[in-house]
């Protein structure tokens, strides 16, 4: 028998006293002559945030909270000694995080079918073939309210339905795995964790809407994935789950993969069709929608690799199963790839309705920087910003479509006081320029003009009435655009103006950026008090902008100065300053 | 493997049923490979096989803990279940010779260590 173990770890926000409290702890148990016993493990993270001191026996499963050194004597005289609960010290944190979609993820190996099937795997796949009509596989996603996971949030049994009824011999079905938000990896996370899952759920749709093939299309930068996906397929091929008469039905499906070349526009659906194809990555009007004619003129139901995951749960738990968690309008869980200033980036999946601020502070750990929360941009290039007066809102869709962003996908930056809102419009803005395919106008002309207003405001040229100019143009590309790429790329620069009109009037008006980012409203210029002249930011500008000599001090000539923060960076004594 | 019956998955699941065998599963997802997670699974191996354990070693994907790779989740009997991050070349070294042959934890604060749910 090894020694007892105890974690211990301050989880106070702004201070770690772990390593006294654990030389606390040591001595208590020295006295008591438990010292060889028990192992006090200092843990650098305990998944509790801002409860103080907290002990756990792991063992045991009891926490304690808020434990001040006066409770140590008790806690080893009763539950080291005796293994008795302290009722008034305990604490039961809730569960925040749900695993549908990733609750394979890190547990088995994503290279060996056995541990999938061991997980349950292709049981659900089993059950539909032997148990279930198509129709009632719809009927049960009907009841779950599942919804796609891709961004638009369509109800996934009626794409099945839609998919399903259009008269035709040959029907297709689509895993886009093409994921190209900016600091979105949901995706690639489920694949190269847990491929078989989605693979499953691709079969199931396949039997569902009556397509006797499938393919994934995943982009080309995700090689990992690809090669997981492949071992996986093959191995489910020789299992007899792909291939001719499933589990000896008369449904027979074949997959294949196809590689995207890393477009963007290649994850719009119709966009990606026309590529697998073998034709130019670019959208064509809807209607018709792919259920009706979708490739090679087929009807096809294209799902995104979460959506995808979440089906064979929903067929082995039922739908009212899946239905029991989330909102009204937003079923299940959403799996979230929760970035930017928080301690722990990660991916985290969450039920529908959870607050952001508890995905933040209580799953991520609060802020990395110590700085406070400025907002949180949801929904990437098509999404928007939720300031911080908006923390407490339930995620889904509605809620955050309201506030004037989307779910999207599902990456999610939390931004602090040192992110310029204009600074992360232009980001994202000229992602959607980059990235946008050229064929439309509204998209093409309209980023392109957004884009230069931005440019001019953050280079100190702006004016007043670019505010307007840049929700004209919003307005514009909303209507007109032809696919959703264009209808969404000026989210994120709206919803930066709706909250933070305040800042963008602060780089046009008084020619300022508070948060130091845009470098052209940069100001540098030498402390007097503090300088001690050494002459080092002197002799490291690099446009002799430093001007004055030892007796009458250093000044920086504004015109001169190209604003790269070199004396900034070279001064010992803090004697540069910025605003 | 020849083709598969709903009887066949049953008994895949009872042959893998938890077994009370000791392991290693080291996070192999891309992130964690750009982190060396492969070099920290090599390592495991080489040792294992030169100290001559009986522990396994396995790939996973991703523990959600991105923050800290490489991760690597371990199972001894007679302790809880933790996951290590930012294990590196040293980091193996002490996991095989604290955790696994020693029977303690490895409280060493530079390592992330937490349990698990
Ligand atoms: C520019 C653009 C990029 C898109 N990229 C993706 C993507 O990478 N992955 C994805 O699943 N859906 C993407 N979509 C949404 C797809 O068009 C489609 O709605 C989705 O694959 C449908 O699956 P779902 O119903 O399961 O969400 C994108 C849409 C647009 C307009
Ligand atoms: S909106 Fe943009 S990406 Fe979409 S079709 Fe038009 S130009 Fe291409
Ligand atoms: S910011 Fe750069 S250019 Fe301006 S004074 Fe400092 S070193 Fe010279
Ligand atoms: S993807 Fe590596 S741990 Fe999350």
């Amino acid at each position: 028998m090894g020694a007892k173990i105890v974690f211990i770890k301050d989880t106070a926000v702004n201070q770690d006293t772990t390593q006294d409290f654990y030389v606390h702890f040591s001595n208590i148990l020295r006295e008591n002559a438990l010292e060889g016993k028990v192992q006090v493990v200092r843990v650098a993270d305990i998944g509790i945030y801002g409860q103080g001191l907290v002990v756990k026996f792991p063992e045991e499963n009891i926490i304690y909270a808020n434990v001040q050194e006066k409770d140590l004597k008790n806690i080893v005289d009763k539950t080291v000694r005796d293994g008795q609960v302290i009722k008034e010290l305990l604490y039961q944190p809730e569960p925040k995080q749900l695993r549908i979609v990733l609750r394979n993820c890190g547990e088995i190996d994503p290279e060996n079918i056995d541990e999938y099937i061991a997980k349950d795997g292709y049981r659900a796949l089993a059950k539909a073939i032997n148990d279930y009509q198509p129709e009632q596989v719809i009927e049960e996603l009907k009841k779950s309210g599942l919804r796609g996971r891709g961004g638009a949030g369509f109800p996934t049994w009626l794409k099945w339905k839609l998919t399903r009824e259009t008269p035709e011999a040959q029907k297709y079905v689509i895993c886009n795995a093409d994921e190209g938000d900016p600091g979105a990896y949901m995706d690639r996370g489920v694949l190269e964790g847990d491929p078989h899952s989605v693979i499953e759920g691709l079969i199931l749709a396949g039997y569902a809407i009556g397509a006797s093939k499938g393919y994934f299309y995943v982009r080309a930068e995700y090689p990992l994935a690809v090669e997981r996906i492949e071992k996986a397929l093959k191995q489910a091929y020789d299992c007899g789950f792909l291939g001719k008469n499933i589990f000896g039905s008369s449904f027979s499906f074949e997959v294949d993969i196809r590689l995207g070349a890393g477009a963007f526009v290649c994850g719009e659906e119709t966009a990606l069709i026309a590529s697998i194809e073998g034709r130019r990555g670019t959208p064509r009007p809807r209607p018709p929608y792919p259920s009706v004619k979708g490739l090679w003129g087929k009807p096809t139901a294209i799902n995104n690799v979460e959506t995808l995951a979440n089906i064979p749960p929903i067929i082995l738990k039922g739908g009212a199963w899946y239905a029991s968690i989330g909102t009204e309008k937003s079923k299940g869980t959403k799996v979230f790839a929760l970035t930017g200033k928080v301690k722990n980036s990660g991916l985290v999946e969450v039920p529908m309705g959870i607050t952001l601020r508890e995905i933040v502070f209580d799953i991520g750990g609060g802020m990395f920087s110590g700085k406070g929360l400025k907002a949180i941009q949801t929904g990437g290039p098509s999404g928007g910003v939720i300031p911080k007066e908006y923390l407490d809102t339930p995620v889904d869709y509605e809620n955050l479509q309201k506030l004037g962003s989307i779910m999207g996908s599902g990456g999610m930056i939390v931004m602090d006081e040192d992110d310029c809102m204009v600074d992360i419009a232009k980001f994202y803005l000229g992602f959607c320029v980059d990235e946008s395919c050229g064929k439309c106008v509204p998209c093409r002309i309209g980023g392109y003009q957004m884009l230069n207003l931005l440019n001019k405001i953050t280079e100190s040229r702006g004016e007043l009435t670019d505010l307007d100019s840049l929700k004209r143009i919003a307005v514009a590309m909303q209507k007109a655009s032809l696919c959703a790429l264009g209808q969404t790329a000026a989210n994120p620069v709206v919803s930066t103006i709706r909250y933070f009109e305040e800042e963008y009037k602060d780089h046009i008006v008084n020619k300022k950026c508070r948060s130091h980012k845009c470098k052209h409203l940069l100001n540098y210029n030498v402390i007097q008090e503090k300088c001690k002249r050494c002459r080092v930011c002197v002799i490291n500008c690099p446009v002799n902008a430093i001007e004055g000599d030892k007796e009458k001090g250093f000044f920086v000539d504004p015109k001169t100065c190209v604003r790269c923060g070199k004396c900034y960076e070279v001064c010992k004594f803090n004697a540069i300053f910025k605003e | 493997m020849g083709k598969l019956t709903p009887k066949d998955l049953e008994r895949i699941k009872t042959a893998h049923a938890d077994d009370g065998k000791d392991w290693i599963k080291v996070g192999m997802s891309t992130c964690g490979i750009a982190a060396g997670a492969d070099k920290v699974y090599a390592l495991f191996v080489e040792e294992i096989k030169k100290r001559n354990l009986n522990i396994q070693v396995k790939k996973c994907g991703c523990q959600g803990m991105c923050y800290s790779e490489p991760s690597v989740e371990v199972r001894v009997k007679g302790l809880p279940d933790v996951i290590y991050g930012k294990v590196d070349k040293e980091g193996v070294i002490k996991i095989l010779d604290k955790h696994v042959c020693g029977n303690a934890l490895v409280k060493d604060s530079i390592y992330e260590l937490r349990t698990k749910r």
